[in-house]
Order: structure tokens, then sequence, then C-alpha cells
């Protein structure tokens, strides 16, 4: 009985027009790494926000440690010996990180011999001790608005480990990391188990589990699938599980059919913000039907390159021509009008109004034509219209159809909102710049799918990624852009992957 | 030179106190525009408390009222802030529409009340409280320093006793577990309410602490620039103090500094009305140099300061 620290049993919790877990049972034994594994809004982080006390179940029981609790809140999760690290940390910027973690637990001393304070001095050493032990080190003097994502999520680890948390739940902890960071986490969260710590993991990365996970429950669309030991199941049959279908690792691409070039940037030079010079002389093409693929390392001007094409930055000297016209000097909606789509890197700030309906999204570009707009007066019927028509052909879930806030959906489906948009606008020129950032591997599939078939319906494509997977899998012609210049194109299919990935360490000079 | 320095005092100091209380208020992340409606009902308290007590006349009594005085526009202060706290935390109102409306609330009903006890007490409705002025005391020695001495001589009483409450409120925000979760409850709620402290509470207690400072520079300046409570209270001290807590950075060191310089500069103005000799219809417009030296200080320090991250963020535990 005693062997499972955490069950979970019978677990239902319904929200507005979704049921977020549906009789899901999982139980944790103490001491090992159970992940769980599902797509976006499969619900996982729902379950273990229920475990942490943020929202109480409808249906089902918890037991902690072989006694049934109601966990009502997160203080009551703590006592408990249950700690979490969010998705979205929850740091007090301004404070220092030793701040941060006494926060709710502060340490008393006395000034003035009566006065009672908070202990800083001491907790300072305190934190300095635990972060040493745990081999997290960190300077606990330093302010949150100081550091680094990697370095914040260590005070949150902290913070978990200085209330004694036994039950540790990390939600995506790897979803801002850089790839090295990530060796390191996935380390640090095996020093956590070697030391007796009972570690839950969500996560949709599969490569993640396999790494470290002793055990996996899979999640999909709110039912539990299944719970297998990792180190006997395959990659693949994990995938299938969480997407619930057979998931190709490999896409289909018909053979290219070049059109007339579409897209000509000659000599595009950008400045940025601090007037910097991140793009040097880029000069390509991009005919019908054909996908061009920029690769890099982040941060050498491909978000700029795809900026100053579709005018959110402007390009300090250069020409882009849309078929044939010079579009240098038009604003923003002029372009859009002339046939660009654009898909954005960063979705929540520049794709979408968030705290908009999805109708209102996916008219965003539109709103102010027939037959969206009459005579200067909105017209609600179409864009109930149009949104009801996207959502049911690019299959967009939501809670509340067409009225839902975009704010409340997951990331994948804001991704296919913006793509439904953008694909109706029937551009000549699509641009994706980072298309499937954060995304999840259904997600993926499905995005990837829409991108080849625009090609196929002869559209130019400007395709911006740092997977090189991606760019391999999806490209008709590779560019390696490297601190701002364009070292080296080709027709995809004459480049290797490893060719490409010493392009974009600049390894290679042209 | 020493009647600047008096007056400035006199005035900068129930400022201050105001600014503290605007300080914890904001800091815990509820906007309070509403200063100016809790200094107003605060003194009224204080002074109604005071006007019932002694019948109507307060006669030879005048020292120890004022301090009965105090206590209770502190007190009336933070009862009427609760109001504020009550509409912006459990009911999630618009911050900014709750202050404002707070403020007119409070003319109207000070003044009605006014009217009615006065009624009752001298049988007819004026709306003044009589006071009297509070009394001043100079320390014998430090006082003949030149300059300097000017701190030392006509102190207001109420000038020791604000400067013990703002050190204990300084120790309260900066040093204690209070202040520290206040703090960050202005900066990121989510994280106290991680932390296992209620936020709503904390900040309940913060709006209330600030009408209560509210109240004693309130009740301050009823019984020194006019010696009465009237509805002249309300001339637009508490948006001086919103001002001074911004220039200040939010923060209580630097928003002494800007009351100060509030202080003096409207001090300076009386005397120069003075020294030129103005008849008291042009000396009025010297009332204007402290909101004047507002506007110029706005357009060159706005830009560096930087308000509370959850400033007026109406906190609800489901967003992200």
């Amino acid at each position: 009985m005693d062997e499972y620290v955490v069950e979970m049993r019978h677990i239902t919790k319904r929200f507005p027009g979704i049921v977020a877990n549906d009789d899901v049972s999982i139980s944790v034994k103490k001491g090992e790494i159970f992940a769980l594994l599902g797509e976006n809004g499969a619900g996982k982080s729902t379950l273990m926000s229920m475990l942490f006390g943020m929202y109480e179940p409808d249906e089902g029981e918890i037991l902690i440690r072989g006694e049934k609790v109601h966990i009502t809140s997160p203080a009551h999760a703590t006592q408990l010996n249950i700690g979490m690290v969010h998705q979205h940390f929850k740091l007090v910027e301004n404070y220092t990180i030793t701040e941060n973690i006494v926060l709710g637990q502060e340490p008393r001393a006395r000034i003035l011999g009566f006065l009672p304070a908070v202990d800083i001095k001491g907790s300072d050493k305190k934190i300095s001790e635990l972060s040493k032990r745990y081999g997290l080190e960190v300077d606990p003097r330093k302010k949150i608005e100081d550091i680094n994502v990697s370095t914040r999520q260590r005070v949150e680890i902290l913070k978990m480990l200085y209330r004694e948390a036994e039950i540790l739940i990390f939600d995506e902890p790897t979803a801002v990391l850089t790839p090295q960071e990530i060796d390191f986490l996935l380390d640090i969260i095996r020093g956590l188990r070697d030391s007796g710590k009972t570690i839950i993991l969500i996560t949709h990365k599969l490569e993640e589990i396999k790494n470290v996970a002793d055990r996996c429950a899979v999640l999909c669309r709110g039912k539990l699938v299944g719970v297998m030991d990792v180190a006997s199941t395959s990659t693949k049959a994990m995938a299938n599980m969480m997407v619930g279908r057979e998931v190709s690792f490999t896409t289909d691409k018909k053979p290219a059919n070049f059109g007339k070039e579409v897209l000509n940037v000659e000599g595009l030079t950008v400045k940025n913000q601090d007037g910097l010079t991140v793009v040097k002389n880029v000069s390509f093409s991009i005919k019908k039907g054909e996908i061009f693929a920029i690769a890099g390392v982040s941060g050498n001007g491909q978000t700029e390159v795809a900026d100053a094409i579709s005018g959110l930055l402007p390009s300090s000297s250069g020409k882009i021509l849309l078929d044939g016209k010079d579009i240098t000097a038009m604003s923003v909606r002029e372009r859009t009008l002339t046939g660009i789509s654009y898909i954005p890197e960063d979705r929540q700030a520049v794709g979408l109004v968030l705290d908009f309906s999805l109708s209102d999204n996916l008219a965003l570009k539109k709103y102010f034509k027939e037959p969206f707009c009459k005579k200067g007066v909105l017209q609600e019927e179409a864009f109930d219209e149009n949104g009801k028509k996207l959502i049911e052909e690019y299959d967009i879930r939501s809670g509340q159809g067409i009225t839902t806030t975009v704010r409340s959906m997951s990331g994948g489906n804001q991704q296919k909102a913006i793509i439904a948009r953008e694909i109706e606008l029937s551009s000549e020129l699509m641009i994706f710049v980072q298309p499937t950032r954060g995304l999840d591997i259904g997600a993926i599939e499905n995005i990837h799918k829409q991108i080849l078939a625009q090609r196929d319906e002869g559209r130019a494509i400007l395709l911006i990624s740092l997977e090189l997977d991606e760019i391999i899998g999806l490209a008709d012609t590779i560019g390696v852009i490297y601190n701002g210049e364009m070292l080296n194109m080709a027709p995809a299919e004459t480049l290797t992957a490893i060719q490409v990935g010493e392009y974009m360490m600049g390894v290679k000079a042209v | 030179m020493s009647s600047i320095i008096i007056q400035g005092m006199a005035f900068a100091l129930p400022l201050f106190i105001i600014a503290i209380g605007g300080i914890y208020s904001e800091r815990s992340g509820i906007t309070n525009l509403a200063l100016e409606g809790f200094l107003g009902f605060g003194a009224f308290f204080g002074a109604a408390v005071v006007m019932v007590m002694t019948g109507g006349n307060v006669g030879s009594l005048e020292i120890p009222m004022f301090f009965v005085a105090l206590i209770f526009a502190a007190i009336g202060g933070a009862l009427f802030a609760m109001l504020h706290a009550l509409l912006c935390i459990p009911f999630k109102a618009n911050q900014v529409i709750s202050g404002v409306v707070i403020n007119i609330l409070a003319v109207a009903l000070t003044a009605f009340f006014t009217s009615q006890i006065n009624t009752v007490l001298l049988g007819k409705p004026t709306n003044k409280f009589m006071l009297g002025v509070c009394h001043t005391f100079t320390v014998p020695g430090i006082s003949k320093i030149p300059v300097l001495g000017a701190f030392f001589t006509d102190v207001y009483y109420y000038i020791p006793i604000i400067i013990i409450i703002a050190l204990f409120m300084t120790y309260l925000l900066y040093r204690s577990r209070f202040g520290l979760r206040l703090r960050a409850c202005g900066d990121n709620p989510h994280a106290v309410d991680a932390a296992g402290a209620d936020v709503s509470k904390i900040r309940f207690i913060a709006v209330m602490i600030s009408g209560a400072m509210s109240g004693v520079g309130g009740i301050c300046f009823a019984y020194s620039i006019s010696s009465t409570f009237s509805p002249s209270i309300y001339a637009g001290y508490g948006f001086l103090a919103i001002a001074a807590l911004i220039f200040g950075n939010w923060k209580i060191g630097p928003t002494l500094g800007a009351c100060l310089l509030f202080g003096f500069a409207r001090s300076a103005g009386y005397k120069l009305a003075q020294i030129l000799g103005l008849s008291s219809a042009f000396s009025d417009i010297i009332m204007i140099l402290p909101y004047v030296l507002t506007l110029l200080l706005l357009v060159f320090f706005s830009s560096s300061n930087r308000a509370p991250r959850a400033l007026g963020e109406i906190y609800d535990k489901g967003k992200r």
C-alpha cells in the first residue's frame, strides 16, 4: 500500500465546454521519475494542478502516502511536501533570489533586540548551502530581473527544496531552455531522484522521457491511454499512443514544380532597434511552388529578414520586389494586400490579440474590407461566418467556438488559427517563422502538411526555422544565415544535415 | 529664512505621511487615487470625535484633544479606506474609478455630517469644526544654531509624532515579513499565492493602512493650515502626495525628498508674496507653485520611474 506516494483515482475535471480530465487514474512510486506525456491540451497540466491544489477535481480522489486528502490550496500542497515548478515562473522580479525563495516562510531575526524582521543574511547563507547541496549553484543576492531563464528555473527548484518538498512536479521544464541547459536540467532531475525525491515530469518531448523517466503515463484528449515502462517501450510506440494514431516522422513530399519568380530580395540590409546591422547585404529569390528555407542558429538575423520583408522592420538599404513590384517602401498593410502572408515567430505577441475572440482574430487581416466592414460599420455576421468556416476547415479546437478568448486556447490551436487566417488571404508569398516552436508532434505534423500543401498549390514559401530536421524535411532550397550574412544557398537535395550544420556554426566560409 | 523652514516642515511632513500611506497601497498592487478622500474623511472623523467629546467647545482642552483627534483620524481613515479595499479586492472594481468616486463621496459625506453635527451641538448648521491650532515647542539650545536651528524652532507637536510613525512604517515595509510579502504582491501576486500567503488579505490591510496614514496627515493639516475642519481640507494635497510618491519611485526615502521639496516650495512662495507685498488676492496665485513644480518634475522624472509591476491589475488566480 505505501509503495505509492501519490495515487490519483478516477479523476474527472470539467471546464466550460471541455472535459480536461476524464476518469484518469495514476499512481506514482516513491523515488521514481514519472513522466506525463501528451499533446498540448491533453490535460497533463490540469491533472497536476489538482495535485498541487490549484483546482479541485469534480470527481475522484487523491491519496498521498496512502491517505485520502482534499488538497484545497497550493499552501496545503506544500504542507503535504508537494512542490511544483510551473511553466510560467512565479517569481518577484525586483527581489533577490533569496527573498524569492524564503517568501512565505521567512526566517526571523530581531532588530534592536525586539522588532521582528526577516533575517536576510541568515537566509542568504541557508540558500547558499541548499544550492550547493543539490548542485544548483546560484548567487543568492542577485535579483531575478538580472538572471537568465535557466537560473530562474533553478530558483523555482530551490523554492521547492527549501520547503522540503518530497514530491516534485515539473511542468514542461525544458520548453524554455537551450539544448545544453536541458542536459544540465535532466542531470539535476536525476540527482534529485537519487537523493530520494519523487519526480513527476510533464512533457511532450519524447527524447526527454526516454532520457530520464522510469515510467510514463500517456494522456490523449483528457483520457489516460496507458502507463508503460520507458526502458521497454520504443519512442515510436509512445508517439503513436500520444497522438492516438500512426505518426509519420518523415514527410511525404511531391517533386517540386517551380513557376515564375515571386519574391526577389536584393542587397537587403537591416538595422535593429539598437542601430546594429543585423542583416548584411542579403540577396535571394523564391519562385512559385518553392519552399526556400533559411537555416541558422538563433539570433543570426533570420527573424529580421522576415520582419523586413513583411514590413515590421524598415530596411536600411536594398530592394524587395514582390511579383516585380517594388514593395520596399510600402506599409505593412499595403504589403499584405499586395500578397504577403506572415506567420510570425511570436504568435502571442505579434500574431494574435490574446484577449479578443477567436472570430475577431480570424478576421484581423480583412476586417476593413467587405463583407466584414460596410460603409465603416463592422458586420458581426460576417465575422461569425468567417470564424465558423475556418474553425471547421482547419480543425481549430477551442472551448466555446468562435467566442472563445484566444488566450485560453492551447499553443497548437493558436498557431492553427494564425495559419488558417494567413492561408485564407491567398497571398502569393507566405512567410513562416518558427511555425512549430513549442508545439507537440501531432500539431507539428499537421503544420508541415499545410506548408507542403501550400507549396503544391503554387505559392512561394519562405520558411525560417531553428530546427534543422524541419528544414531538411521541407525545403526545396536552403540558405544558411550566419552573423547576418547568407553563407550558402543550394538546392536541398545537394546538402546533408551535417553540411548545413557546419554552415550554421560559421565553420565553412564561402 | 527660518519661517520658510518652519512652515515648509509643517506642510511637508503631513504630506509625507499621506504619501507613505499611498506607497503601502500601491506597493501592494492597488492603485490609490483616493488619498484625498481618505485624508478628508479621516480628518473629519477625528475632528467630529473631538467636537462630540467637548460638546462643540474645545476650550482649554486643546492639547489632549489634539491627540484624541489624531488617533480617531487614523481610525476613521482606515475605516473609510475599507470601502476602496472592498470595491477593488473582493468586487474587482476598476481601481481608478473607485478612487475618484471615493474622493467625491468623501466631500459630500463630510460636508453633510459636519453641518448635521453642528446643528445638534451648536444649534447652527455651519460646515466648520473650530479646532484651534496645534501647539508648538522650541528645543532650547539647538534652536539657536543659525539656519539649522529653524528645524527645532516652533515645531508643531505632530512633527515628531509623524517622524516616529514614518520610521516605524519604513521598518514595517522594508524589514518585516509583512512588508516583504506586501511588496511582492505589487510585483507578482502569483508568487505570493504560490508561497502560501493570502494576496487579498495583504492588499486589504495595505489599503487600510493607507487610509490610516492619510487620516493622520489630514488631521495635521486641519490643525495647522486652517485650524478648522472644513471642506477647504480638500485642496488637492492627496493628489500632491500621489505626485510625491511617484517622484519618489514608490520608495519611502526619495518620497521624503519630494515632500520636502513641495513643502519648501510652498512656504518660499508665501514668503515671496510677503516680501513683494502682494495683496491676499494675488498671494493666492502663489498657491499654485507646488503644482507647477509637480508638472515640471513630471516632465523630467516620469520616464525613469518604474511603477510596481502588478499595480492596478485585478488579481485573478487563473490568469497566467
